[in-house]
This record gives structure tokens, C-alpha cells and sequence, in this order.
């Protein structure tokens, strides 16, 4: 077990710092300088160049910018949104929003989606099967930012909810603007998991072991609730990483268009100002996040099927 | 009795059979061509501004369909001072269709009234904006299919592109084995574990915007999928029987792998091709709308959608037509992806 963590905590470290370093290398060998302003002097400008190891050649300043995170954690600062703050000061108040925002959707999304499923195999190929299977291809096909625009206008513009972020409101007011964000996010998510576990649970229904069930006199939801739905749980971890590497891109525009106060809104702004150093640390962050869900699936299915964790590796899926 | 069916016969008559890929078939066909000729259906094109006219924020109007409350043509201007709607210099005869809502603002009666904005515009009956304009003074119309033909022709070739590398790199490592395999796949892997939106940002700084960067960039990531799935294929063909007599009688490498192991993968292949072009129309809409995109003034569905965003509450048509179209385009391609894949693979329930 312990090889397997380390080999897989070792290709994530990997894969972090290839991006690291491609960050690092796309950002320096962009034409031009971030202090190019007809407001600086060349004194001034050749000063924040020194001041930033800007001046000197690049291998020396990929060495630095390694040797400031290894040594003082220093990531740089944010050069235009909102000058010489340590770039994760600026997020800092921004990934809980993000990742809250995103939680929600896909707390929302699991059990509806479960029920979905579920009901959609129960009733196979009847009615409500075939109007969950619609809604279904609605949900995976249409973007979710479609879906904001759509619920901003129906329900924002011509109806009671808040059309967008309200971030001086109470608690209680930031949390009810948040609604329609949330929504949009997780009809994605919903239908993903309706669409995984139907197929899951209807490979089980087919099993021995639920003529058996059936057999020892347990009726058809018993059975379903007991025998096959346990054992469509466990692949059902399978969509768990793209769920949420899915909901968070998504995000990144639902945010912009209900002026959340996230990550995804500093992130266009940033791209937007060129503001290198803010961008990286958007898109370590984001990195992160899909890194660390990729191995804990991996870690999870593990602990699930020991033959993955005996063979070191498992097929790459997706 | 009926001739035997060719494997190929065999697939498309079970697609035929699904109705929903059959309508989702001839959709795509309609957008297509729509995409391709539509643009030049009206005389706008699709960066002209008609600011001179003052032709801003029209609504949409066919004359064919003005009977659907949608292309009349007709807009509310708001909180209107009662008095002055009589002055036909600013109010032309008889554009003022109703007025509503009347009420009195520091004294003044004001009403809200529905007027046919292309006569209060001073437009006449041949002046028709199908889609409207937006907030630049440019037809809507022939931005939206532009815009459709440049995400699809973004996402075709990224999709393509995609398919040739990936199949390549995936018949090399499965084909060979051995170290080379386990190198190349590690390098996949790597790749692969690189969020979307991370390498495309990357990309799209390195390159700067547009559609051969977007094209790259899209493609640079999907491919590491189609690898692994030929790799997978090659490994579970590649020491079937016909194979080792192919090669007995002396097959190149090349040959075996075109004619006699890479036909066994046409199967998944062509499901997950399919599949992949709704995710890169959606990924070029996304990259667009956080202002990564193609650059103005060259639309896309991405890039329509976020200029619409600002004035939604205002013009909501602006919003509705690309949305319609990328929604249609997305959900087709889901349906027609479904049912090859049911047709290829009748085994799955």
C-alpha cells in the first residue's frame, strides 16, 4: 500500500511541477515586460526590473523563483489587480467563496441525481425513465452557462431572486444570491450521476445475486435498495473526479456572470490585465484541486480493490 | 432471403432504427449548413456597425413571422413622458403601439409604450434585422452563424487533430510495448493529469488568441484519451492469430497495424471522437467567455454569449439566439454520440 501512495503522490508532485515549470516559462518568455508603462520612467521601470530579478537572464530567474517558494514561501505579488499584495492574499478571501460555491452544487446534485437513477432503472423503459432519460441529455449537453444566463433572466430579471452576488447582505441574503449560481452548476453534476448509476444498477439487476434476493422473497425495491444500489455505489467513484474538475470550470464563467466574488473572477481579470504571478497562482490552485481529487480517488479506490493496489497502477479512464 | 450484412450495413441500420440520433443527424446537417451559407442569406455582414442609421439593440423582425410576438420588431422604451409622444419628430406616425403603466414622476405623466422600434428608428418595411443587432449596431443574424461556423470549424479540426495524434501515439505504445510503451505513457499521463483550463490558458498565452491557437490548444490535451483507448486495443489484438499469420507472411509493422489491429478500435474510436466535439465547442465557448478566445471583432458562440451577458436584462434576444444554437448543437451531438455507440456495441444493453 505505502508503494502505491508514494508512486502516486509521486507522479502528482510531478505533474505540479511540469505545470510549475510551464507557467513559469510561458510567463517569462512573453514579449515585453509587465512594467512597460508610458507613466514609468526608464529609471523607475529598470528599478522594479531589478527589484523583480526581471533583468537577468532566464535560467537564473526560474532558480529564483524556485529558491523564494522553497525558502521564504514567497509566490510573488499580484502586479496589476491589486499591486505588490502576495498573490495568495489575494485569493485568500476568494477560494472559500469558489470552493463553497462549488461544494453546494454538487451536495445539491448527489442525492437528486441518486434519486434520478435510481427511478429511472426502477421504471426502466417506461414513462418516467424516458423523461429522465430527456432531461438527462438536457442537462449534459446544455452549458451551465446558458443555464445562468437563462435562470438570470427568468427568475433574476423577471422574478424575485437576486440577480447577482450580494456581498454586502447578511448571511442569510449573501446565501439566497448564491441560489441561482448554485443551480445552474448543478445540472451538470445531476445528470452525470443519473446517467452513471442507471447504467451501474441496471448491469446489477441482471446479477445472480439478485435472483437470489428476489428468490428469498425480497421485493423488487428491497432488492434494488439492498443488493444492486450498494454495488453501483462503489464505481460511482469513478465520476467523482470529472464531476469536480467539471463543476469547477464550469464555475469559473457562473461566477463572472453573477459577479461571485471567487476565484474564477480574479482569474478572467487577471488574464485580462496580464497579471503573470495572479494567474499562476489561479492556475496552481486550480491544479491542486484536480491533483489532490485525482489521488484521492486513487488512494480511495485502493482501499476499495485490492488488485489496483497490488498491480500499482490502474487503466487510466476518461 | 436477404444478402448478408456488412459490418458497416449492420451498424448504420441499427442507427437508423434510433430515432433520436436520426432527428439529432439531420439537425446537425441543418446547423451545418446553416453555419456555412447563412451568413450570407442578408446584405449585413458581420462586422459592419450601422451606427450612422442608429440602428443599436434592434429587436429581431421577420416579416414572414411577425405574427409571433418574438419578430415584430416592437420594443417597450420605458417611463416615456405622455406629452411627448405626440411629437411626431421623435415619434413617428403611428409608431407607438400602446402605451401602459401610466403614472406620475415629479408631476409629469409618464407611461411605459411599445412602439415598433424600426419605425421609431425611422427604418423602413425593407429594413429587417432577422436576429436584431446588438449593442455595436451589428446583425445579430450574421454573427450568430459566423460565430457557429468559426466554434465548429474550431472544434472539427481540434477533434481531428486529436484523433490522428492520439491514435498514432496509441498504436506506437500498444504496437511495441516494452520500455518505449512505458516511457510514452508516462509522458501521456502527465499530460493528462494537466487540468484543461490550465493548458489551454497556457497555450493561449504562449500563442496568443485565435482560431489556430484555439485549435492547438484544444487538441493538445484530448488526445492523451484516444492514446490510451488504441493502446488498449493494440494490446488485447495485437497477438490474436490473423495477426501473427499476417506477420508470418511477412506484413510490415505498418501494414498489421493499418489493416489488421487498428480496424478492431474504429469502434470505440469513432464513439469518443463524436463525443469529444460537443466538449470542444463547449471548451471554445468557455475559453471565449473568460476572454481567451478568438479576438474580436471575429464572433464565436463564446464570444457572442459574453457580449450578450452585459445586457441581458435589457435585450435578452441578444442572449437567447446563440444560446439556442449552441444548446441544439450540443445536445444533437450528445444524441447522435449516444446512438453510435448503442449501434456499435449492440451488447451493451
Amino acid at each position: 500500500m505505502l508503494r502505491y501512495v508514494l508512486k502516486r503522490l509521486g507522479l502528482m508532485v510531478l505533474t505540479l511541477f511540469v505545470i510549475m515549470t510551464l507557467c513559469f516559462f510561458v510567463i517569462r518568455l512573453m514579449p515585453g515586460s509587465p512594467f512597460d508603462d508610458p507613466e514609468n520612467s526608464p529609471a523607475l521601470q529598470a528599478l522594479l526590473e531589478e527589484k523583480h530579478h526581471l533583468n537577468e537572464p532566464v535560467p537564473v530567474q526560474y532558480y529564483y523563483f524556485w529558491r523564494d517558494i522553497a525558502a521564504d514561501g514567497y509566490w510573488g505579488v499580484s502586479l496589476k489587480i491589486e499591486p505588490n499584495v502576495p498573490v495568495w492574499q489575494v485569493l485568500r478571501d476568494r477560494i472559500p467563496v469558489t470552493l463553497s460555491l462549488n461544494l453546494m452544487s454538487l451536495l445539491i446534485a448527489i442525492p437528486f441525481g441518486i434519486l434520478a437513477g435510481a427511478a429511472s432503472a426502477r421504471f426502466r423503459k417506461r414513462l418516467p425513465d424516458h423523461l429522465i432519460g430527456i432531461l438527462t441529455v438536457l442537462f449534459i449537453s446544455v452549458p451551465s452557462f446558458v443555464f445562468a444566463s437563462g435562470l438570470q433572466y427568468l427568475l433574476g430579471y423577471r422574478g424575485p431572486f437576486a440577480i447577482i452576488y450580494n456581498s454586502t447582505g447578511t448571511p442569510g441574503e449573501k446565501l439566497f444570491s448564491l441560489l441561482l449560481p448554485v443551480l445552474a452548476l448543478s445540472f451538470w453534476p445531476v445528470a452525470t450521476i443519473c446517467r452513471y448509476l442507471r447504467g451501474e444498477l441496471l448491469e446489477n439487476m441482471n446479477a445472480d445475486y439478485m435472483l437470489l434476493a428476489r428468490a428469498k422473497g425480497l421485493s423488487e425495491a428491497q432488492s434494488i435498495s439492498r443488493h444492486a444500489f450498494r454495488n453501483s455505489m462503489v464505481p460511482l467513484v469513478n465520476v467523482i473526479v470529472p464531476l469536480i474538475t467539471g463543476t469547477l470550470t464550469g464555475s469559473l464563467v457562473v461566477e463572472k456572470i453573477f459577479s461571485v466574488p471567487g476565484v474564477g473572477g480574479i482569474m478572467t481579470q487577471a488574464l485580462a490585465a496580464r497579471d503573470y504571478w495572479l494567474v499562476m497562482a489561479v492556475l496552481v490552485f486550480y491544479s491542486l484541486i484536480s491533483l489532490g481529487t485525482v489521488l484521492l480517488m486513487d488512494l480511495l479506490y485502493g482501499v476499495i480493490d485490492p488488485r489496483i493496489r497490488l498491480a500499482g497502477k490502474r487503466e487510466v479512464t476518461g | 432471403m436477404n444478402a448478408p450484412l456488412s459490418p458497416r450495413q449492420n451498424v448504420l441500420r441499427r442507427l437508423r432504427k434510433d430515432r433520436a440520433a436520426v432527428i439529432a443527424f439531420w439537425i446537425l446537417v441543418f446547423l451545418l449548413a446553416m453555419a456555412l451559407f447563412a451568413p450570407n442569406f442578408n446584405e449585413y455582414t458581420y462586422r459592419q456597425q450601422m451606427l450612422q442609421e442608429d440602428y443599436v439593440n434592434m429587436p429581431p423582425r421577420v416579416q414572414a413571422l411577425k405574427w409571433i410576438p418574438l419578430f415584430n420588431g416592437r420594443a417597450v422604451l420605458k417611463a416615456r413622458p405622455l406629452s411627448s409622444l405626440s411629437d411626431t419628430a421623435k415619434y413617428p406616425e403611428g409608431c407607438v403601439i400602446r402605451t401602459f403603466n401610466e403614472r406620475t414622476n415629479r408631476g409629469i405623466t409618464v407611461v411605459d409604450a411599445e412602439v415598433d422600434y424600426y419605425l421609431y428608428k425611422g427604418a423602413d418595411e425593407s429594413v429587417n434585422f432577422w436576429f436584431g443587432t446588438d449593442t455595436l449596431g451589428r446583425d445579430i443574424w450574421t454573427r450568430v452563424w459566423r460565430g457557429t461556423r468559426i466554434s465548429l470549424l474550431i472544434a472539427f479540426v481540434s477533434v481531428l487533430l486529436d484523433l490522428l495524434i492520439g491514435t498514432a501515439y496509441g498504436a506506437v505504445c500498444g504496437y511495441y510495448g516494452g520500455k518505449r510503451d512505458l516511457i510514452l505513457m508516462r509522458i501521456a499521463e502527465v499530460v493528462q493529469a494537466i487540468p484543461n483550463v490550465v493548458l489551454c490558458t497556457l497555450m493561449i498565452l504562449l500563442m496568443g488568441g485565435g482560431t489556430g491557437t484555439m485549435i492547438v490548444a484544444l487538441a493538445c490535451r484530448g488526445w492523451t484519451g484516444t492514446a490510451g483507448l488504441v493502446r488498449a486495443q493494440f494490446l488485447r489484438f495485437k497477438n490474436r492469430e490473423y495477426v501473427l499469420a499476417a506477420k508470418e507472411m511477412g506484413a510490415s509493422d505498418a501494414r498489421l497495424m493499418r489493416r489488421h489491429i487498428l480496424p478492431n478500435a474504429a469502434g470505440p474510436i469513432i464513439t469518443r471522437t463524436v463525443m469529444a466535439v460537443p466538449s470542444a465547442v463547449f471548451a471554445e465557448a468557455f475559453l471565449s467567455y473568460i476572454g481567451l478566445g478568438v479576438p474580436a471583432p471575429e464572433p464565436s458562440l463564446g464570444n457572442l454569449l459574453a457580449e450578450a451577458q452585459s445586457v441581458l436584462g435589457l435585450y435578452p434576444t441578444q442572449t437567447l439566439f446563440p444560446a439556442l444554437i449552441i444548446s441544439l448543437l450540443m445536445i444533437a451531438f450528445h444524441l447522435l454520440a449516444n446512438g453510435l455507440r448503442d449501434a456499435l456495441d449492440p451488447n451493451e444493453y
